[in-house]
């Protein structure tokens, strides 16, 4: 059995450096032998982790920067869109503003009266926006470390937040089931969707920001038109597991979602079909994030409760690399995208193109929960 | 189905909201994102389609504007007023400064009555004066000049009928124009010789012009209160580049008369495929619009007392769909939305109604693979609806068709936005003068977010 996977990781792995087209037409051939997994072992779960791949395109994180400073359970760590800073928030009110190059703390964010459970950047690295449990969000204006906008109108926690790709406006889960859309520029909601009938784990903007993804501890997914706020789509995640986390892909055509059965699913929402599982990771209490690594191979990351970072091909599924990161739960996982600056964005025929003509530093931030309380900073020596 | 279905695309039927804008017209640019509506004492304005709020202003005329253009990636805009003036403001920087920058200003010697971009450059203007005369502005620094567009063969033995409307073909490729004796003449844009002159039997004086994206169909609006609908003849190719006018000044009459001997002119007679008009109270048009995919066209009525908008289904004959009736405030402009089912109408008081196609809730969006039936139907099991599967079958199953590549990170839209090139991809010689010198109107450029400041934090 060692073999086939082995079959599997070859025809995975020639993607990201190969022509994408000729790749597609092997993994579309229907000629291609499929393996066939000879014993039941096999399909146990978790499976097997085949950490040993030793091929060229497998990451190679090494921790580089470990930073404390946070007192309560830290929630969320982001990149900034241009790769200069890290920002993480906790339940300590703080949101602390790092540099991913030095892991010296660079300033804190004050003025929430309650714990922080998530944050986002604006695509131009200068706003983040902080989602707390005195239930408003505020936008910062990082250089000056100073609130420029409160936004007010949830009646409880805000668990989740997330601007659109223009960064004009908002969009934020309450625990109390509503989503709320608001209007960056002058402070107010546009909208609010009686979107579940319990905690909003997380919500998510589409490339154009026509459709935004939520999902809540009512185990459901939903697709809504952010124009009309109408819902136009629930799935169901199987085996009534409840899902915590949901993002669309960078293309925004599958969406990835995480639940309590220590499993991550890629779903193309178009025929709600769930098109690939990545399981070995520790996943059924509390809120882990995973997310999409692009730049270079194309990795899922997700933090897991067993102290540690995952990451799988997102292709052939199988667990490319573990970080032996924390002590405590990994809640929070973040990548840096480093991202072709938007202007350019539609030209680009393939990102892993560019980003293999211009060659960068890949990092992973993740954090993690009580016993722990820090952030720490890898980063990928494939590349380098 | 998350996307809406091109095959059910419709066409509004109700007011969404109104901005008080106190415009005199309105354009949607071509993302649809944003709304420009002009101003009584000059100004414009731009508006953000999902909040509904003022974002950027333009101040730089003085007189009321008389058109206003958008780039194709709507970095830019093109405003023409009555004090002579043509401004294009970069939309894009102008967040730095409030009001907004203007990138260029080009003063003519008397009032503007049109302007429009090339479809494929931004540094060529298309401007109509009151004086019915038109030229190609070209503002590149290789091609620099202003052209006058003339219909050498009139000038002969007669006043040369005045210019009233001038309008790119969507590709760039000719420059229409109609005529105060309702002839539309065709130029080439390139080489700002005419191709062919059309006479419309009856039209009077036209008025505007509307064309579908594809740019096969032409509508025109004239004195005589009728919407002509006509298919466009392929042109004859143009003349060779080597004689190419490269004077900045009116072409050297001589030159034209070698390269464009008269016999070349396609002389024809246009016969409109329809007509639209008001057979009982003959009203006169403001100004129409074509749907996206140009199935539907929508009619501003000049009614002295009712804000009507008239809806034609092109797919069906032409045939006449319904009228939209916005109260009591005149109606005086007409613009659809580039993508949705969605029209701006501009009352005489300056209010912008926009409307569009409510969709209905559908409830059965809220549970997952729950389907709405409009009737009820029997149930019929499938064959193997309830059969018992070994259940490592069916894991080993999505084992491999899990196997699937998945793209998560190309994106669709490269495909579309590309379409600078030529038609099928290669460049024509049109094309490559268009493309001589490219503007910066680039798709992904981001309008930079301006937050108010609050002052109590």
């Amino acid at each position: 059995m060692a073999a086939d996977p082995e079959d599997i990781t070859s025809a995975g792995e020639d993607s990201p450096t190969d022509d994408d087209n000729a790749s597609q037409t092997t993994e579309d051939d229907p000629q291609v032998p499929q393996p066939q997994p000879p014993t039941n072992e096999y399909l146990d779960r978790p499976p097997p982790p085949p950490t040993s791949t030793t091929s060229r395109d497998s990451p190679r994180y090494e921790l580089t920067y470990t930073m404390s400073g946070h007192t309560q359970s830290i929630s969320a760590v982001k990149f900034s869109p241009d790769g200069t800073l890290l920002a993480s928030c906790s339940g300590d009110k703080l949101v602390k503003i790092w540099s991913p190059h030095t892991g010296k703390l660079i300033r804190n964010l004050t003025g929430h009266s309650k714990g922080l459970s998530d944050i986002a950047w604006s695509f131009d690295s200068v706003f983040l926006a902080s989602a707390s449990d005195d239930a408003t969000i505020r936008i910062w204006t990082v250089d000056t470390g100073l609130t420029t906008k409160i936004l007010k109108g949830h009646t409880s926690y805000v668990f989740c937040v997330n601007y659109n790709s223009v960064s004009d406006k908002l969009v934020s889960g309450c625990c109390d089931g509503d989503i709320k859309i608001w209007d960056v520029t002058k402070g107010k909601c546009l909208k609010t969707l009686r979107a579940h009938l319990d905690y909003v784990t997380a919500v998510h903007f589409n490339r154009d920001a026509s459709l935004i993804v939520s999902c809540a501890c009512d185990g459901l997914i939903r697709i809504w038109n952010s124009a009309t706020g109408q819902c136009l789509k629930t799935l169901a995640e199987s085996h009534n597991a409840i899902c915590q986390h949901v993002q669309f892909s960078p293309n925004s055509k599958y969406i990835l979602s995480t639940t309590h059965d220590h499993a991550i699913r890629l779903w193309d929402y178009q025929t709600s079909r769930c098109l690939k599982t990545y399981t070995g990771h520790q996943n059924s209490k509390y809120c882990v994030v995973a997310c999409f690594s692009v730049t270079g191979g194309k990795w899922i990351v997700s933090g897991s409760e067993d102290g540690k970072v995952y990451m799988w091909d997102l292709q052939s599924r199988e667990i490319v690399q573990v970080l032996k990161a924390h002590t405590d739960v990994v809640v929070a996982v973040a990548v840096s995208s480093a991202r072709i600056p938007h202007s350019y964005d539609p030209f680009l025929t393939d990102i892993v193109q560019m980003s293999q003509t211009h060659p960068q530093q890949n990092m992973i931030a993740s954090a993690s929960m009580d016993s722990d309380l820090t952030v720490r900073v890898w980063i990928d020596k494939s590349s380098t | 189905m998350i996307h809406t279905d091109p095959l059910t695309m419709q066409y509004p039927t109700a007011v969404q909201t109104s901005l008080s804008a106190n415009a005199i017209f309105a354009r949607f640019d071509p993302s649809g994102r944003f709304i420009a509506t002009a101003q009584h004492q000059g100004s414009a304005l731009i508006w953000d389609m999902d909040s509904k709020n003022a974002i950027r202003w333009l101040e730089g005329h003085v007189k009321p504007l008389t058109s206003m253009d958008w780039s194709r990636n709507s970095k830019y805009l093109l405003t023409t007023s009555k004090d002579w003036n043509a401004i294009v403001w970069d939309i894009e920087t102008a967040a730095e400064v409030d009001p907004c920058q203007r990138k260029r200003t080009v003063r003519f010697d008397a009032p503007v009555v049109s302007g429009s971009f090339h479809p494929k450059n931004c540094k060529i203007l298309l401007i109509l004066l009151s004086t019915g005369e038109a030229f190609i502005v070209d503002l590149r620094k290789g091609h620099a000049g202003r052209f006058e567009l003339y219909d050498q063969h009139e000038g002969d033995d007669q006043r040369p009928a005045a210019f009233t409307v001038v309008h790119f073909d969507p590709i760039g490729r000719y420059v229409f124009v109609g005529t105060s004796n309702g002839s539309i003449l065709v130029f080439h844009s390139r080489t700002k010789t005419l191709l062919a002159r059309h006479k419309v039997t009856g039209a009077g004086i036209m008025r505007g012009f509307a064309f579908t994206k594809g740019g096969r169909r032409l509508t025109t609006n004239s004195s005589d209160r009728v919407l002509r609908l006509f298919y466009l003849p392929t042109y004859p190719s143009p003349p060779a580049s080597s004689t190419t006018p490269s004077q900045p000044s009116t072409p050297n009459p001589q030159i034209v008369n070698q390269i464009q001997p008269e016999s070349q002119v396609l002389e024809q007679e246009f016969e409109p495929v329809h007509r639209f008009h008001d057979p009982i109270t003959k009203t006169a048009w403001h100004t129409m619009s074509y749907s996206p995919d140009g199935d539907w066209l929508a009619g501003g009525a000049a009614d002295p007392a009712n804000h009507k908008i008239y809806i034609w289904d092109i797919q069906h004959n032409g045939q006449f769909t319904t009228t939209l009736d916005g109260g009591r405030e005149p109606l005086v402009h007409v613009d659809w939305h580039p993508s949705k089912p969605m029209i701006a109408s501009t009352t005489s008081q300056g209010t912008v109604l926009v409307w569009h196609y409510p969709t209905p809730e559908r409830w059965g969006a809220f549970a997952g693979g729950f389907e709405e039936v409009d009737e009820n139907v029997v149930y019929e099991e499938c064959e193997d609806e309830f059969d018992i599967e070994d259940e490592n079958e069916l894991e080993r199953r999505k084992k491999i068709e899990e196997e699937q590549f998945v793209d998560i990170d190309t994106l669709d839209d490269l495909l579309i936005s590309s379409s600078t090139g030529g038609t099928n991809g290669e460049v024509d010689e049109d094309t490559a003068w268009a493309l001589d010198e490219p503007d910066d109107d680039l798709p992904g450029w981001t309008l930079k977010v301006v937050i108010e400041v609050t002052p109590e934090y």
